[in-house]
């Protein structure tokens, strides 16, 4: 079909513009829930006082779904907090925020069960608690859960789809212009989910094989 | 900041609409409730597809699973309200629209049947052989075999992953406001329109919504706990 | 005793890819008789099981239910032609069998074990099932445990259960592959005495195991099967107490007490 061509192929430079701002929201919500998600832990397993808050954020940031998520904080928080500014700050924020609930979940079950014998094996060897935690403790939680946080990833790739409806530049909304330029969806829509499928299953497929080689490094089995 | 931060504690707005509101609800239940169905079936489908004998029947199973379980939910619902009709009506010569509803249901039931697919091939597989063999030595057909051993257990085993799945699906029934299914989200957007406040709104929908997940969650961790403990006794 | 054996197995070959498990074993066994099959591992003796039900069916040979072939059968112009599975099924549920892991079913009780087969296969009505399933219980001394779930009992209950599980088929034979080999050595002892009386009353029996005592005691023949072949057979005082082959003596020598 000669519409391939003309629809797809020749617009390719928009629609990957549109990719590259994917890309980079997710790339920087992914990394900010990694670190957003393991403060929260933290403070939710060790800060004591301020456990409650920490849970309460927690649910409140799996429980409410993203799309909802997304427009609070695309509408109602420049009102209320002065910050984001700017729809492509709102759009990967939100999408942190949701992800770092989970990861903190993924990294508290990961934390809880490492078995108690290696934290007496390190304190008997004389580590400190920061020490064990450093050197013991995230090393196996990392391994463990790592399938958990390449999955959050594509939680994340998956779910920037609706930056598309804060009007972030993103492959969605690229795709979207491009229909309401050219009124046929049928090429350009097809292309895009299937570029969009083929993201996620690669990061999938790569995230597994990575897991499997580090895993066999160290001896464990490959799950 | 304040003054903002009262304008969207201010819940009043969000009670005073909240016949409208609970209509939208309403329509996310029910897009819930056939998309669930649609998605269970199809997802079991796919799942004896892919532990089946037959290599071509594995095949069509596993690109199901790998299509549907890595698809955003949004572009599919683009994609299947405004390109499945266009193809069906190439395919039938005719014009061929889809009501926004069963445009939902289909996508949001297609692509959670790639994770329910997932999750009862896992059960299927860790049902120990032996089960299996007894019931063929006893003269038991396959399909007897399916229905009377492998699935009563692989529903059992799978049903704490099978209740996440149900509530992730019911978060997902928010993303239809996008192709005008009036739900709590599509109306929320009206009123906006109408009364350009959209601080209450926006903040009442994610506490309804907050409260209704955090509910519907706690309640299946507990269940799910009771749950393991009884089957793994 | 009829002329046509109960079971016949004749000259069955199994292979495993290049490795080949059974080279040629054949041997019947007479209504209401018991045969042993003793050896070691690695001698064969659980894929011989596995054939005779066709649930690993042999490379060549054949299996004979009271003079009918399991694997094919005479159609209307005297042609042979293999038989269906659903056919094969209908054969299996002659053949009781018992494994070394039990192999209940999890999710239903011990007395719904034993009827679903004879509703589900023999389409027995339910309440005839009960009634028979009842009395197999009674027979293995498990009645009292008819609703309880497999998981709540001990291995050498689960086991008679599924004795009685097998019996409530009425099977032309019983196969036991090595029926006491996952059970701690306490509890074989009431499975053993379930079997022994078994054979008293008569039941057609295969058993594949490794209690010498048991097989001596109980069999009318014992079949010494070393790598796939039938090494030595004969009456259970020859073969325990006069060996005729080296490796007879050898593998008899571990389990002298």
């Amino acid at each position: 079909m000669g519409n391939w061509e003309r629809l797809v192929w020749n617009q390719r430079d928009v629609l990957f513009a549109g990719f590259a701002v994917t890309i980079e929201v997710c790339v920087i919500a992914f990394l900010s829930a990694v670190i957003g998600g393991l403060v929260l832990c933290l403070v939710r397993l060790y800060v004591a006082p301020l456990r409650f808050v920490a849970v309460v954020l927690i649910e409140f940031f799996r429980d409410t779904p993203i799309f909802v998520q997304l427009m609070w904080v695309a509408y109602v928080w420049p009102e209320v907090f002065g910050f984001p500014n700017d729809f492509f700050t709102a759009g990967w924020l939100a999408l942190a925020l949701q992800s770092s609930g989970y990861l903190a979940e993924t990294f508290r079950a990961g934390i809880e069960s490492l078995p108690r014998g290696q934290l007496e094996a390190a304190f008997s060897a004389g580590m400190s608690p920061v020490q064990t935690f450093r050197r013991v403790v995230i090393p196996q939680v990392v391994l463990s859960s790592a399938p958990s946080i390449v999955n959050q990833f594509t939680v994340i790739v998956k779910s920037s789809t609706l930056i598309s409806v804060i009007t972030v530049p993103d492959l969605m909304s690229q795709s979207q212009k491009l229909v309401n330029v050219w009124y046929e969806p049928i090429e350009i829509l097809t292309a895009t989910a299937a570029l969009y499928i083929l993201f996620v299953f690669l990061i999938s497929l790569a995230g597994k094989l990575i897991a499997d080689r580090v895993r066999q490094r160290f001896g464990l089995a490959a799950s | 900041m304040s003054d903002a931060l009262k304008q969207s504690l201010d819940l009043s707005m969000f009670w005073e609409y909240r016949a409208i509101l609970w209509q939208g609800l309403i329509f996310n239940v029910l897009v819930f409730q056939f998309a669930a169905s649609v998605a269970l079936s199809v997802g079991l489908g796919a799942a004896l597809l892919r532990v089946n004998r037959f290599l071509p029947a594995r095949i069509v199973g596993t690109l199901h699973v790998e299509l549907f379980r890595n698809a955003p939910d949004y572009i599919m619902l683009v994609w299947v309200h405004f390109v499945l009709p266009l193809l069906i009506g190439l395919v039938i010569q005719r014009r061929v629209e889809f009501h926004p509803f069963i445009s939902a249901v289909i996508a949001l039931g297609f692509v959670y049947s790639g994770y329910f697919a997932e999750a009862f091939r896992a059960g299927i597989q860790t049902i120990p052989q032996g089960n299996l063999d007894a019931g063929r030595a006893f003269g038991m057909s396959e399909r007897l075999i399916l229905w009377r051993i492998t699935l009563p257990q692989v529903v059992r085993r799978m049903l704490p992953e099978a209740l996440n799945l149900f509530i992730s699906l019911f978060k997902a029934t928010t993303i239809v406001s996008l192709i005008a299914v009036p739900d709590l989200m599509y109306n929320v957007s009206m009123v906006i329109q109408q009364e350009m406040r959209p601080l209450p709104l926006y903040t009442g929908a994610a506490l309804t919504y907050f409260l209704i997940i955090f509910a519907l969650s706690s309640t299946a961790r507990a269940f799910s706990e009771r749950w393991r403990q009884k089957i793994l006794a | 005793m009829s002329d046509v054996p109960r079971i016949r197995i004749a000259d069955v070959h199994k292979s495993y890819g290049p490795l080949e498990v059974l080279r040629g074993v054949s041997f019947d066994v007479h209504r209401g008789s018991v045969v042993s099959v003793i050896g070691a591992s690695g001698s064969g003796k659980r894929t011989l099981l596995r054939c005779v039900n066709y649930l690993d069916p042999p490379n060549s040979g054949e299996i004979y239910i009271e003079g009918e072939p399991l694997g094919s059968r005479i159609d209307a112009r005297g042609g042979r032609k293999p038989r269906s599975l659903a056919e094969i099924n209908v054969m299996r549920r002659e053949l009781g069998v018992v494994f070394q892991q039990f192999n209940l079913w999890p999710h239903m009780t011990v007395l719904g074990n034993v009827i679903e087969a004879p509703i589900r296969v023999r389409k027995l009505p339910r309440k005839d099932a009960i009634a028979y399933g009842e009395d197999c219980l009674r027979r293995v001394r498990l009645i009292d445990k008819k609703d309880e779930y497999p998981a709540r009992l001990s291995g050498g209950q689960q086991q008679r259960a599924a004795i009685a599980r097998a019996l409530a088929m009425r099977p032309k034979a019983m196969m036991f592959d090595e029926a006491t080999s996952s059970l701690d050595p306490e509890l074989t002892d009431e499975v053993l005495s379930v079997m022994r009386e078994l054979a008293m009353d008569g039941t057609t029996m295969i058993v594949v195991t490794h209690e010498m005592s048991f097989a001596r005691e109980v069999s009318d023949r014992v079949i010494f099967l070393h790598a796939g072949i039938i090494e030595e057979e004969g009456a259970p005082a020859q073969v325990f107490d006069a060996p005729k082959s080296d490796r007879l003596r050898q593998f008899l020598s571990k389990y002298r007490k």
